[in-house]
């Protein structure tokens, strides 16, 4: 079930000068501070055939991560098992999931000649440009996650992101794995696909005894808002605060996830399934609980840090929300209303209409409420009647208010943060490297 | 003295995507606040709404929502209307304001039938209109987040509720001097129609009082509208200053697409 290794294409000396000026202006980029979308800009324009040439190297094929939520993670998760199984991985940096950002990575490994040293490429991809970026980098494997309510304004109706993703996959030459319980995702059209359809799901027992299921979007169109009876080829069985038991074929995989939630789960059995089509007789399922058990948290997703800079005192769990969907997750997985808790959003997040259809059963208080959309935030917590200690929308104000707070006894205390507060909390606590290198 | 109060959702699982449900809270907390004993109900395709209801909500979904539920929508036409006629409290946001307009012209050029509450014709554009949004009404800002495709068009301007301050709007109004001006809101007895989401009522405790006295005085209720809001309000408050400050300072335009 492999997909064959292609032969390198003709990468040679015609590249030189295009790779030579995308890393020049990468190494300016960088001196200024901060990565940026215009060395691979450049280079795109320079050479535009060095992308196919690039992509065309990796003996495993190219791997596209697609979904609303959970791709970081996924693409992490699947990473980390192939480089269990011995194989090099290249890896997309978080964020850099736009064309651009993901030329701009992809030269940064590239030798001046234009030969990649990787054995695959795991690659989280914007669903707004996956089938773009599928037609230049012709990927074998493309997993779509889930379709869930996100970024309206943005993507206007949730279907269509639906359509963006099922359409990109046709392009899949090997494999193509989406999810059983998406509404929209299990009515995939099988004949559709280049490739034959490989599905992943929680036990149906697991679903019915969460408080609010997976969150997928309901399908309004098709008269059926649920999903299309599908067998799992990779079904996650068993969840035991993070330790899960995931049937992959015919074999059990036991794997520790990164972080508390059933979303995890859910992500792991995905990623155990494009692990497995891409591997296929090499997969084992020893080597997978290798890779996940040597998982480090992606940063802001279940991510510990000390509170005031000493590792042996109070911790932080950064939990990262950017949805509805994500947010209720997250909740829905925690182990008893927190002691002690932040909750921050900021512009970054346009609209957040979208916390009034979130649950706020599972929290009982928020200690301080941040960001520039503070009392935004303060005002939905109040209507779902959560108590709140204090809104005060200067991120470092807010800090500095968690770490006078007297010590609590738990150890450790919960931020929940939309992206761009995540790196700014991690800052300020003293994490203030760039979320760069997946590793 | 306790009364109850019917509060319907109608369709809340498709027609609710854009916090919708907080339009129903705020509603919810402010009565229970002020003494009332309130009842909320969803109610989704089939399901009959109660004969006694105070107030309809109806929220936003996408287009393929709208076509779901609009067969089911039309054979409600006459109850609603004379739950609007009775100077009952409706409240439509979205799409559910759309289906209760004239009729709304997709960007293919099918229409799509509405129940005529509003007198005005809807059409679907490809200019999408994202951003905050501040109205001056009648019950002073009402400001919020607009996020659609769609222009409206009113046989009276008469029948607007608000002028744009801030933001883009629904419909065009007559020009003000040289000035082109832009409205949004549309208001019939006590029906309400908006493009505003945030969502709208949380954010703007004015138009919350405004509704609820309607309510209140329909019913012969004494609401005290002032207790246990204290928070609610400064919250509010507080949430209305960071918008307001945000649309007027220095190169904050709408969201870039
Ligand atoms: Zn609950």
């Amino acid at each position: 079930m492999m997909s064959t290794a292609p032969q390198a294409r003709s990468a040679g000396l015609r590249y030189v000068f295009p790779v030579l000026a995308g890393k020049l202006a990468r190494f300016a980029t960088r001196l200024r501070g901060g990565g940026s979308a215009f060395p691979g800009y450049l280079t795109n324009r320079l050479a535009p055939s060095l992308l196919p040439t690039l992509a065309d190297q990796f003996r495993y094929g190219v791997v596209f991560v697609l979904g609303s939520n959970g791709k970081t993670t996924t693409t992490h998760m699947v990473s980390e098992v192939l480089r269990a199984h011995g194989l090099r991985v290249f890896t997309n940096p978080t964020g850099a999931n736009l064309p651009q950002g993901v030329t701009s990575a992809l030269l940064a490994d590239a030798t001046l000649t234009g030969r990649i040293k990787a054995d695959v490429a795991v690659l989280e991809i914007d669903e707004g440009y996956a089938a773009d970026l599928a037609d230049r980098l012709s990927p074998s494997v493309i997993l779509s996650l889930n379709v869930q309510v996100d970024q309206l304004y943005r993507f206007y109706e949730t279907e269509r992101v639906a359509d963006m993703m099922l359409d990109a996959s046709t392009r899949a030459s090997a494999h193509v794995v989406v999810n059983r319980d998406d509404p929209y995702l299990s009515k995939i059209d099988v004949d559709a696909m280049r490739a034959p359809v490989s599905f992943f799901g929680v036990a149906p027992e697991i679903i019915a005894a969460s408080a609010h299921g997976l969150v997928n979007a309901a399908d309004t169109r098709s008269g059926n808002a649920g999903t299309a009876e599908r067998d799992a080829y990779s079904e996650v069985r068993s969840v035991n605060g993070r330790e899960v038991s995931i049937r992959i074929g015919e074999v059990d995989a036991a794997v520790r996830l990164p972080a508390r939630g059933l979303h995890y789960a859910a992500d792991a059995a995905a990623a155990l399934a494009v692990a497995s089509r891409v591997l296929g007789d090499e997969f084992s399922t020893d080597a997978a609980a290798q890779g996940f058990s040597r998982m480090a948290p992606a940063y802001g997703r279940g991510e510990v840090i000390p509170l005031r800079r000493d590792p042996a005192g109070e911790q932080v769990e950064f939990v990262m929300f950017k949805n509805a969907p994500s947010l209720q997750m997250n909740l829905d997985a925690l182990d008893g209303a927190p002691e002690r808790a932040l909750m921050a959003i900021d512009e970054g997040t346009p609209d957040v209409s979208w916390l009034y259809d979130v649950d706020f059963h599972a929290l009982e208080s928020v200690d301080v409420v941040t960001g520039e959309k503070a009392y935004q935030l303060a005002l939905a917590l109040e209507h779902a009647g959560v108590r709140i200690g204090t809104v005060e929308p200067d991120m470092g104000k807010a800090v500095a208010m968690m770490r006078e707070l007297p010590q609590i006894a738990a150890g450790r205390q919960i931020w929940f943060v939309n992206y761009e507060l995540m790196m700014i909390g991690r800052r300020l606590l003293g994490h203030g490297d760039q979320e760069v290198a997946r590793r | 003295m306790t009364a109850t109060v019917r509060i319907a959702q109608l369709y809340p699982e498709i027609l609710g995507v854009t916090g919708d449900r907080g339009n129903v809270r705020a509603l919810q907390v402010r009565l229970e606040r002020a003494g009332a004993t309130v009842e909320v109900l969803p109610v989704g395709i089939g399901e009959e709404l109660p004969a006694d209801l105070d107030v309809l909500v109806i929220g936003n979904g996408p287009l393929s929502a709208m076509r779901g539920v609009h067969a089911d929508l039309m054979a409600r036409g006459d109850g609603i209307r004379s739950h609007v006629a009775d100077g009952r409290a409706l409240l439509a946001v979205g799409a559910g304001a759309e289906l209760l307009s004239k009729g709304v012209t997709t960007l293919e050029g099918e229409t799509v039938e509405g129940l005529g509450i509003f007198d005005a014709t809807v059409a679907r554009t490809k200019k999408r209109k994202v951003g905050y949004i501040v109205v001056e009404t009648a019950v002073g800002r009402v400001i919020g987040f607009e996020d659609h495709a769609s222009e409206w068009t009113l046989s009276d301007a008469a029948g607007s509720y608000g002028r744009v301050a801030f933001g883009q709007g629904g419909f065009a109004l007559p020009d003000a001097g040289d000035q082109p001006a832009r409205g949004e809101i549309i208001r019939v007895a006590n029906a309400i129609a908006a493009n505003i989401q945030g969502p709208m009522l949380p954010l703007n405790p004015e138009l919350v009082r405004e509704i609820i006295t309607g309510v209140a005085a329909r019913r012969d209720l004494e609401l005290d509208l002032t207790i246990g809001v204290e928070s609610l309000d400064t919250y509010a408050a507080g949430a209305r200053a960071a918008i307001e400050t945000l649309v007027h300072g220095k190169g904050f335009n709408s969201i870039q697409l």
